[in-house]
């Protein structure tokens, strides 16, 4: 049998459908002339297993899975680990440093732009950006390890 | 009168000219959506009344139909979704040297509809709302559900991935204390999930950062056509043969939009694959038709303005950005939903008569100032997209001051990225997550009403009427399923003959 897009597709909503019925039995589904916290969950949940089983089922004309393009995975994955370091350091350093640091390693780094392409671009737009924020739109950004 | 001694406040007016701007700017620029553009914006906000937020985030959403012309006709780029249909045949126009043309009859064709859209929008939606006052929990049950399964008989993928999709954003938004009984759900000892998740995490996580995930390695920027202003006006022949389809593409536009899907980019197609089939010369479509740009850019607008009427009488998002919408109201204290029209009136009429402004701001934008916007596309993109990330950021992590937020968006960036690649269609996601609270509310009190008796559902002529027209679509779906005969196929079959 050849391995199709909607098999996995399917079988990993099938398989998550499983994990939240497994974690939802500590709430009470209560009866239907008084139904409980967990009643709506449980009905939704089957819900999903069923149309994930359906998703399975039509499997057979979807291409594939050897057909599914992954030659963009390398790129998200640096975006998304980017984004995650940000989001990691972004309370500590405040929203310049950070900013400017995310700005730089995407165009530096993971684009190979020109060094001082990187700086012109990296340095500013953030300032500008907090004090847009500070000033203009009086929603003050994270300021971090910054003094002002 | 009230409205437009709103509207014409020069605080609001300022927002509204604000939210056009945007608009254009976010239709103009690929790889950020409407949808995006208003979350990531949401927060700006905050420090607003609700009637200059939601006249702002509107213009947002309309101008981005406008500015998503722009690509279409000027790069065959859509920088919109809805614009699609508009690539075949506006740049085809634009080859042939009537780029000025086209970009001219999208821009009045969009305003036509957009007005059009907003009288229809005046008169149908306080009796629609008068009229939902009569409704109770079960009439909303069934109304969300009919909703749902309209999204997923209108959706651009199949039903039971739409329906997939709206099942896993119900799931999220049980997530959270459950009002009824005081239980944690799902919370993990996490304190920040006890209030749930919110929307503008989910929403720029799939549509904003998921976009970028799917794209940041191509850069969008190809050959650009420049139009000269002198050009920019059609000939009476282009006009002739334009007028049908505009007032075609915006009475089909509204009708569409008014029911849950993504109605403005199947408005589009719709219109083109008519105009294309009731066209004397069917030959000329993808070599430069104008009826192909203004069928389908009159269509889109129209949508998206038929989109309000269920959002602002009946609190029923018919779309993610109506959905999004709804929320930025949420968070200034204002329900969507009947009692909109009279508790909140200056809000509502405020927002109506701003958008009669919003299309004469546009219908100036979008001709004089085409050539500052094209300039805009020649940012490359592995600059623009950092950008769109760190506001990506700064939108999410402003709503509650909360990192969490941004790690939910991080998470459903992922997410997007991978129901891209396994072809699924993220909005219906975030319909669910939206309806959730009241679909969850109204199930509950209906059962308790009725001491646990299913066929309340169908006691009452309303609820029962809606469940009616949900079965009918559903059957309609599984008749379209064995046969394989839908109006998807006959759509592919029309896009398949315009590329082929």
């Amino acid at each position: 049998m050849i391995l199709r897009r909607d098999h996995i597709a399917g079988a990993a909503f099938v398989a998550a459908g499983i994990v939240v019925l497994a974690v939802s039995q500590d709430l009470p589904i209560g009866r239907l002339a008084s139904p409980g916290a967990g009643m709506l969950p449980v009905l939704i949940t089957s819900l999903m297993i069923l149309l994930g089983l359906v998703v399975m089922l039509q499997a057979g004309s979807s291409p594939p899975l050897a057909e599914v393009s992954w030659h963009d995975l390398p790129h998200a994955a640096k975006l998304t680990a980017v984004a995650a370091v940000t989001a990691s350091l972004y309370n500590t350093l405040g929203f310049v440093i950070s900013m400017a640091l995310m700005l730089f390693v995407l165009v530096y780094i993971v684009e190979r732009r020109n060094l001082f392409a990187a700086l012109a671009f990296s340095i500013p737009i953030p300032l500008a950006t907090y004090a847009a924020f500070e000033y203009l739109l009086k929603t003050p950004l994270e300021r971090g390890l910054l003094w002002f | 009168m009230l409205g437009f001694s709103v509207a014409l406040q020069p605080g609001v007016l300022w927002y509204a000219v604000l939210g056009c701007v945007v608009g254009t700017l976010v239709g103009v620029l690929p790889g950020i959506g409407p949808l995006a553009g208003i979350s990531i914006l949401l927060p700006v906000t905050y420090g607003l009344d609700a009637t200059k937020a939601i006249v702002m985030l509107a213009g947002i959403y309309y101008g981005s139909q406008y500015g998503g012309s722009t690509t279409s006709i000027l790069m065959r780029i859509p920088g919109e979704a809805s614009s699609v249909m508009t690539c075949i045949d506006g740049y085809a126009m634009a080859q042939k040297g009537r780029a000025g043309a086209a970009l001219c009859i999208a821009a009045v064709g969009s305003f036509i509809a957009g007005t059009f859209g907003v009288i229809m929008l005046t008169l149908v939606a306080p009796p629609l709302a008068n009229f939902a006052l009569r409704f109770g929990p079960p009439e909303y049950t069934a109304l969300l559900v009919l909703g749902l399964i309209f999204l997923a008989y209108m959706s651009s993928t199949s039903l039971v991935r739409t329906l997939l999709m709206a099942s896993v954003g119900l799931l999220l938004g049980t997530i959270g204390i459950d009002v009824m009984t005081g239980h944690f759900r799902y919370s993990f000892d996490i304190k920040e999930l006890g209030d749930g998740i919110g929307i503008v995490p989910v929403a720029v996580g799939l549509f904003g950062l998921g976009e970028i995930l799917s794209r940041a390695s191509k850069d969008a920027t190809g050959q650009v056509i420049r139009p000269k202003l002198r050009e920019l006006l059609p000939s009476r022949e282009e006009w002739r043969q334009s007028r049908m389809p505009i007032a075609r593409g915006t009475v089909l536009g509204f009708l569409i939009g008014i029911v849950p899907g993504s109605a403005h980019i199947i408005s589009s197609f719709l219109s083109y694959a008519i105009e294309k089939r009731i066209s004397k010369h069917p030959e000329e479509f993808g070599k430069g038709a104008v009826a192909g740009v203004a069928g389908p850019e009159s269509a889109n607008n129209s949508a998206s303005t038929g989109a309000f009427v269920p959002m602002l009488a009946l609190g029923i998002p018919t779309g993610p950005v109506t959905a999004v919408l709804i929320a930025a109201l949420m968070l200034h204290g204002i329900p969507a939903g009947p009692t909109l029209v009279n508790d909140h009136p200056q809000v509502f009429w405020g927002f109506v008569a701003s958008m009669y402004v919003g299309n004469l701001v546009l219908l100036a934008l979008n001709l004089p100032l085409v050539g500052m916007f094209v300039n805009l596309l020649r940012i490359r993109y592995y600059y623009l997209y950092p950008l769109i990330i760190m506001f990506c950021i700064i939108g999410v992590y402003e709503v509650n001051n909360s990192i969490i937020d941004v790690w939910i968006m991080l998470i459903m960036g992922v997410a997007g990225y991978l129901l891209r690649k396994f072809d699924f269609d993220p909005a219906p996601l975030v319909l669910g997550l939206v309806i959730t609270p009241t679909f969850e509310l109204s199930l509950r009190q209906s059962l308790v009403m009725s001491s646990g008796d299913w066929f309340i559902f169908f006691q009452r002529p309303i609820s029962a009427t809606l469940f009616a027209c949900s079965a009918i679509l559903l059957l309609l779906a599984a008749y379209s399923m064995i046969s394989r005969r839908d109006w998807r196929a006959k759509l592919a079959e029309v896009d398949a003959a315009d590329k082929g």
